[in-house]
């Protein structure tokens, strides 16, 4: 990069919060450059998923023509697993296969990334992939004013920095901005996706044309470590998957493939996934601290969005992508602000963290903030409990002839003793907060 | 049953782009022996990719060039892993992802 050039703003990380930051500042005129490590964007991401295009619909009303979507989410589904039951519910609604679709599409994300950082560059930002940054440049007052790549004339000037760099964000770290990601809060997710022809899919699932759906496993779906297990369907494909704490899963000796294996095998996902071409395996990490652990989000000519500041909601509502978009595009209009006042420094940057508040990404991760601890400090939900529910639910649609009443009072009498009822009920209580 | 279940058998299906240089550092004290045990044993074993194996020698082998980048290692382990990005359009290519 020549020594003269010189752009407004640097995006570091082509993911969905770099892109979107971009995506908007672009847009308005200013020159911005996105960094990203891949060989093009998406080569280095992965997730479970489900990609929620509320904001990608403000930015892009009709992505849908050409965007590479799977399939929209019509059907979820949440089931409690047990070492080999499954306690299940969920919806179907046939309205959300219409406009809006829910905005709830699967999408597999070396595809769609790549496309996304396509209107990105029509939008008028330069986009250099294989470009690794390691660090940041300052002027002699020591304001940072750049960031260095690993290549040849790697030194990158810019007024302002967005750091988008993902879960990991070793840059946000170095400008000790950054929690470090803390074991019991961090999940990693490993999946597989699985070839299958299109007719399969559609009768294995139960689907009309372009309908796919979220199937999401809690309860032992980790064989009893801290975790959970998703099977979603893509257009000719199945993406199933697994994920635990860092700390359960090396406290349960699970390695996440075996515990992937072991899962696929597992008497209610086996029917689901048995058979076709596998075709990838890959891993990432999720930042599962919640409201809790958020980085600091700006400083004088930086700001952090997504996962690097660690935006997920990992209650039952798993949501990534959305947050992501949303912080980057308010990350995006606050330094177009900047860029008007010429001025970079906190006083402008403040403003990214004060319109945050006012949004509903960060109104959701404030109302999940417990989740992550009271999972930590509540494995009898992935060990203990599912058994014991298995054995009460099992009974009771067991067909012997006793009547219901004895049944019920016999079932409630022996989890009585099994359980002391008030800390059934507070965990209960506890979980339910967390979750919905 | 799928077809591929051993580790190997997984990353064969995926694509890497090979980059002769390590990203992925043991520090001294954690190289062989008792702690070298202990750290795989206890901790790197987690590794999605299963970069981390003990010798005969009861050192650690770290084979980089499997690397997912997804970060778990030096989660687990901070004080015995030196992680860096490999070098930029290098290593892990997700086609599907
Ligand atoms: C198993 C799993 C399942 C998930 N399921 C869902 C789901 O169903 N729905 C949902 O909404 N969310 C889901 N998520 C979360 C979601 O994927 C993330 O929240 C989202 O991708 C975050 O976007 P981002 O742009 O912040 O980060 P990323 O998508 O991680 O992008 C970061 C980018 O920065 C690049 N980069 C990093 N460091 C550097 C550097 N130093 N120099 C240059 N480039 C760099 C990376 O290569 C990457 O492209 C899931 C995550 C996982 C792991
Ligand atoms: S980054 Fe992930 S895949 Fe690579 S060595 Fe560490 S744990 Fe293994």
């Amino acid at each position: 990069m020549g020594a003269e050039e010189k752009f407004d703003v640097i995006v570091v990380g082509g993911g969905p919060a770099g892109l979107t930051a971009a995506y908007v500042m672009a847009k308005a005129g200013l020159q911005v450059v996105v960094l990203e490590r891949g060989d093009y964007c998406g080569s280095k991401n992965m997730f479970g998923g489900i990609f929620f295009t509320n904001v990608l619909r403000e930015l892009i009303p009709d992505f849908e023509k050409d965007a590479p979507l799977e399939r929209v989410v019509t059907k979820r589904r949440w089931s409690l697993l047990t070492p080999d039951g499954e306690i299940g519910g969920g919806f179907k609604f046939s309205k959300f296969a219409q406009e809006p679709h829910n905005n709830s599409y699967t999408v597999l994300r070396a595809k769609f990334d790549k496309w996304f950082s396509e209107k990105v560059e029509e939008a008028g930002a330069m986009i250099l992939t294989g470009c690794v940054v390691d660090g940041f440049l300052k002027d002699e007052k020591g304001k940072i004013n750049g960031v260095k790549a690993r290549m040849d004339d790697g030194d990158i000037y810019g007024d302002c920095i967005i750091l988008a760099d993902g879960v990991n964000s070793l840059l946000a770290k170095q400008l000790d901005m950054h929690r470090e990601l803390a074991p019991e809060s961090t999940i990693v997710g490993v999946k597989e996706v699985i070839e299958f022809p299109e007719e399969k899919i559609k009768d294995r699932f139960g689907l009309n044309d372009n309908e796919g759906v979220a199937y999401e496993y809690f309860g032992y779906a980790a064989k009893g470590a801290i975790g959970s297990g998703f099977i979603y369907t893509d257009k000719t494909s199945i993406s199933v998957g697994v994920g635990g704490t860092i700390k359960s899963l090396m406290e349960h000796k699970l390695n996440p493939n075996d515990l992937l294996e072991w899962f696929k095998n597992h008497p209610a996902i086996r029917p689901l996934v048995n058979g076709g071409e596998q075709r990838e395996y890959a891993a990432h990490l999720i930042p599962d601290g919640g409201y809790n652990r958020l980085s600091k989000l700006y400083k004088d000519n930086v700001l952090v969005v997504g996962d690097a500041a660690g935006f997920v909601n990992a209650s039952l509502f798993h949501e990534g992508t959305n947050l992501a978009m949303m912080t980057g595009k308010i990350a995006g209009e606050t330094v177009i602000k900047a860029k008007e006042a010429n001025d970079f420094s906190e006083v402008m940057t403040a403003r990214y963290e004060h319109r945050l508040r006012e949004s509903s990404a960060m109104k959701d991760m404030k109302k999940f903030r417990h989740l992550a601890h009271v999972l930590d400090t509540t494995p009898q939900l992935f060990e203990k409990y599912p058994v014991i529910m298995e054995e009460f639910v099992r009974d009771m649609f067991t067909v012997d002839g006793e009547s219901k009443n004895a049944k019920q009072m016999r079932l409630v009498m022996r989890l009585l003793r099994k359980e002391n009822p008030i800390s059934f009920a507070l965990t209960g209580l506890k979980g339910r907060r967390v979750i919905i | 049953m799928s077809k591929f279940t051993s580790m190997e058998d997984k990353l064969g299906l995926d694509k890497f782009t090979l980059f002769h240089q390590t990203h992925l550092k043991i520090k001294d004290g954690f190289k062989t022996g008792e702690a070298a045990k202990k750290l795989v044993n206890d901790k790197l074993f987690i590794c999605p990719a299963k970069v981390y194996t003990l010798n005969e020698k009861d050192e650690v082998v770290v084979s980089f060039e499997n690397c997912l980048e997804c970060g778990t290692c030096r989660v687990a382990a901070p004080e015995a892993v030196e992680w860096e990005h490999p070098q930029g359009g290098h290593g892990i290519v997700y086609r599907l992802g």
